[in-house]
């Protein structure tokens, strides 16, 4: 894709951000909530891979190159994890409550 | 090892005997053969740590104390506490008597206790009771005697709840350890206070021993010289620990108790050894109590006091045990009131003999109440001296020495009490000389004293009746396990119980004829008296001593006689209307353990309950309360923002990022 | 500016990414969120073809559309949030908020980084970006410390889960 400049990738990855974000604050399913932190942690993924594509001269050694990559690997890791672990607890109090809805959920109210 | 160092073997056997019976023994005991193996491994280290001390004893020079050193302890900066033990004359006679009559009361347990199915667990109690009292006698420092003197009380907690099935022996067993928590305070104060003291001395050059006797002997003078009141107030405190482990009057109150344990315990633990410790501290420890006669007057009193108030009590009871417990109690009262009186070797002196016909009267009603399917009430006795001959003999013997007739052991120790006590000049306050009013209660008590063991003596073994010929299905009190009724046959108890009585016969019939020949024990005991070399006298000028003690105790057993002889008197019968008022308060103890115990149970918990409900909810509550209304008002300003919508929260996240990221935009200009 | 082919294909992924993406948020059942959600990982895993990242894309399909995502479906329909469970939004303020500093964020941000990168074009690539055997040559020496470290997370989030999706036996 060398005809595509850096900046139509990381525009997409800051639109596809800010549509998780107001998906967090919009949606009241925690499971979609959930997906659209996937989403955020995506777009996020993909402007490390751009970067890490333009910035790469084919010069240098080569962890200089595989810097961004690496940081995605971890982020999906992370993100895999992160995953296991909210939906276990959504089951949960799923199980509890027999109810998921977050603004139900207001055991934070002071 | 060479002559002296001999000494830890005999503490290591009895700690290698509580190892075997400990972790070995519940797999032996299920068996006869097994449980015979057990017995031999528990008296045999016993009995070997005896010849072992009596080798110590015979190499010992009297006039010099030897200190084995050992591995150190407690090593700090300016305080350093080795394990090392003192050979001197007085450890040695304590050594001596424990495991001397150690070994012969193991020997009798082991016919005693062989059908508890808890034979080994049983075994290993008595030898770590027989090692930590031989670390109490032998430490060369004031924290091994606590070792000792906390060992102790936890083995007596044990074997006195050793049939923890039943509730009354495990409150016993609770009773006497908390009790002696209150004495093992006032200890502990004293000791540290001790080396507090020796720690200022300003002699002390490097020495950093301050808990070692060989330290303090050197220093405590010139302290005291500067500080007597100091003085007075550590020989207190010691003396609040001695009444605790010695059963002194305020404390008095787990002895009676502890005879819930079995009966070789009592023996052992209760009357010849874990007792007497009190007596072998004030002897330690003589030095400070020498230079303050305030301090001995207390001792005197309270000692005095206590003998006459236990022999009393002991007029009313029925229980053999008890008796015999209220009898130690009250012989101990003596042996305080020859320390107080500054005597301190007729201290040991009446330690020494006490232990020999104590452990046998107590063993012989162990043999009674074995021969009685475990009934322990008087009022079922009579005319078993013809069933259990050995037993009568050997009691009889006892029975004498205690009483003091001329020529067995407890008159000379006995006399000498009451001599050093009229003699002494020591026990001072002010112009009261509390000394000599000791020493005429104790004649008193001497004739008490005579007089409740012939009643004992009478009822068990004499009198018209055999009292449980006439048993009825409910009689008395029923402790839920004896099995006697009125076609009951005594029998002799088997060899292995028979063999101590008859040493300890023999023991109680000579051993304090040959003890006072040429003031023997006097010179012994009294080398190892570091301080004031000269002892009291003993012979108080002008009063015919020996005329008294003998006439007290002919006195004591010629009105036992006049009562008892004919056995149980109606007036002493299962009927309690009958008796009289005196006898019934007396076995009562005349309300004072049930006020001490109702003082500390129910009392203070309703206390406890007016201070909760007053205090508590009232004050505590309300200042607690306040506070936290206070901070709840203050935070209701601010917690109408806390929704507990999360969304919410990253609405309120989000705008604050865009803030952010407007600001740096404006700050920094953007990109143009 | 010209419109090279390369452009053409990479505005349509990207639009198709952008869309199913805005479907993610504004369909009101999980189950089409969720579908939505799987064809934008798709997507993404097509660019990371586009930028010589092969590895990289290969494990955002597996991973992400694979696994992720079905543990996301499998956990709608178990607790049947699909189209019978529906929760119903009600319009509220945070809606308008939500956008309103959404859409301004990305405005914000676009604004300042967009322009510098317009003229950025990509080098020539080497063979070795993104290829299986550079990935993991990096990722076991530099890199082999926090590889650990994830390792004992991704344990500790099994662990985790399992302990939290039991059901309490009373």
């Amino acid at each position: 894709m060398n005809g595509v400049p850096l900046a139509a990738f990381i525009g997409l990855s800051l639109f596809m951000f800010s549509t998780g974000v107001v998906g967090v604050i919009l949606r009241r399913n925690p499971i979609v909530i959930f997906m659209c932190i996937e989403l955020m942690l995506n777009a996020v993924n993909l402007a490390f891979i751009a970067f890490a594509r333009y910035r790469f001269s084919g010069i240098g050694n080569e962890s200089q190159g595989a810097a961004g990559q690496m940081m995605v690997v971890f982020i999906m890791a992370v993100a895999a994890a992160e995953v296991a672990v909210g939906l276990g607890i959504i089951m949960a109090i799923y199980r509890l409550k027999e109810n998921i809805d977050v603004d139900e959920l207001n055991l934070l109210k002071g | 090892m060479e002559g002296n160092s001999l000494i830890w073997l005999t503490l290591g056997l009895p700690i290698l005997g509580f190892l075997f019976q400990g972790l070995c023994g519940r797999f032996l005991d299920k068996t006869v053969a097994g449980k015979k193996l057990v017995g031999l491994l528990a008296v045999a280290p016993v009995a070997i740590a005896f010849l072992i001390g009596v080798m110590v004893t015979k190499s010992l020079n009297p006039s010099k104390a030897v200190v084995v050193s050992s591995i150190p302890w407690i090593e700090l900066k300016g305080l350093s506490v080795p394990f090392e033990l003192r050979i001197d004359t007085l450890s040695m006679t304590m050594v001596l008597i424990i495991t001397g009559i150690g070994a012969l009361i193991h020997l009798y347990a082991t016919g005693y206790m062989s059908e508890e199915k808890d034979f080994a667990r049983f075994f290993a109690y008595l030898n770590l009771f027989i090692a930590a009292m031989l670390i109490l006698v032998l430490g060369n420092n004031l924290l091994m005697l606590f070792i000792g003197w906390e060992g102790v009380g936890l083995c007596s907690y044990l074997l006195i709840g050793f049939w923890y099935e039943d509730i009354a022996n495990a409150k016993a067993a609770n009773k006497a350890f908390i009790v002696n928590r209150i004495g093992d305070w006032g200890l502990t104060l004293g000791l540290l206070l001790i080396a507090t003291l020796v720690a200022t001395s300003p002699a002390m050059q490097g020495e950093t021993r301050l808990f070692s006797y060989d330290v303090i002997f050197q220093h405590l003078p010139k302290i005291l010289a500067l500080n007597p009141a100091m003085g007075t107030v550590a020989a207190l405190l010691l003396f609040v620990g001695a009444c605790g482990k010695s059963a002194q009057f305020p404390l008095y109150l787990w002895l009676p108790d502890a005879m819930a344990g079995p009966t070789p315990v009592s023996a052992l633990i209760h009357a010849a050894t874990m007792v007497t410790s009190g007596v072998v501290l004030m002897n330690r420890m003589s030095m400070l109590f020498e230079t303050s006669p305030v301090a001995s007057a207390v001792v005197c009193a309270v000692g005095a006091f206590t003998a006459l108030f236990a022999a009393i009590i002991a007029i009313g009871q029925t229980d053999i045990k008890k008796v015999l417990a209220y009898s130690t109690v009250s012989q101990l009262g003596f042996m305080f009131v020859a320390c107080g009186a500054g005597a301190y070797w007729v201290g040991m002196f009446h330690v020494t003999t006490h232990a020999f016909f104590k452990a046998l009267l107590f063993l012989g009603s162990g043999a009674v109440i074995h021969a009685m399917s475990h009934e322990q009430d008087m009022r079922n006795y009579g005319k078993l001296a013809k069933y259990l001959p050995i037993t009568f003999g050997t009691m009889m013997v006892g029975y004498l020495a205690i009483s003091g007739v001329p020529g067995l052991s407890g008159f000379y120790s006995k006399e000498e009490v009451i001599g050093s006590a009229l003699a002494g000049d020591l026990a001072l306050t002010g112009a009261l000389e509390v000394g000599k009013w000791s020493g005429w209660i104790c004649l008193i008590v001497a004739a008490l004293t005579a007089m409740y063991m012939t009643r004992m003596m009478w009822l068990t073994f004499f009198g018209n009746t055999e009292q449980w010929r006439k048993l009825e299905p409910h009689h008395g009190e029923d402790d839920g396990h004896h099995h006697l009724n009125a076609d009951h046959k005594p029998h002799e108890v088997p060899v292995s119980m028979w063999v101590p009585l008859v040493v300890l016969a023999f023991l109680s019939a000579v051993g304090g004829f040959y003890l006072a020949q040429g003031d023997r024990f006097e010179h012994w005991i009294m080398a190892s008296q570091i301080g004031a070399k000269v002892p009291p006298p003993t012979h108080p000028e002008g009063i015919p001593l020996m005329a008294l003690s003998i006439g007290a105790a002919a006195l004591g057993i010629l009105a036992g006689l006049a009562v008892y002889f004919k056995g149980l008197p109606a007036k002493e019968g299962w009927d309690e209307s009958l008796w009289a008022k005196f006898r019934l308060r007396a076995r009562d103890q005349f309300g004072y353990d049930r006020l001490m115990v109702n003082s500390v149970t129910t009392d203070s918990a309703a206390f406890s309950a007016a201070a909760n409900s007053g205090f508590d909810h009232g004050v505590i509550e309300g200042i607690g309360e306040g506070a936290g209304n206070l901070t709840k008002s203050l935070g209701g300003i601010f917690n109408s923002v806390q929704t507990g919508l999360v969304r919410m929260y990253a609405s309120v996240m989000l705008i604050g990022v865009v803030a952010l990221v407007l600001y740096v935009i404006v700050s920094f200009g953007g990109v143009k | 500016m010209t419109i090279t082919p390369e452009l053409i294909v990479f505005g349509m992924l990207a639009g198709m990414a952008a869309l199913s993406a805005v479907g993610v948020v504004a369909f009101k059942n999980a189950v089409r969120s969720a579908l939505c959600l799987v064809f934008t990982f798709f997507i993404l895993g097509f660019l990371y073809f586009a930028l010589n990242a092969e590895m990289l894309g290969i494990t955002q399909i597996v991973v992400y559309t694979g696994a992720i995502m079905v543990l996301f479906l499998f956990v709608i329909m178990l607790l049947n949030l699909g189209a019978s469970h529906v929760l119903e939004e009600k319009s509220d303020p945070k809606k308008a908020v939500g956008i309103a500093f959404g859409v301004s964020l990305a405005a914000l941000l676009a604004s300042q980084v967009v322009p510098l990168l317009l003229k950025f074009k990509a080098p020539i690539p080497t063979k070795e970006f993104g290829s299986p055997q550079v990935i993991g040559k990096v990722l076991f020496t530099d890199y082999v410390l926090p590889f650990e470290a994830v390792s004992v997370l991704l344990l500790l989030g099994v662990v985790g889960s399992v302990l939290l999706a039991k059901r309490r036996m009373s």
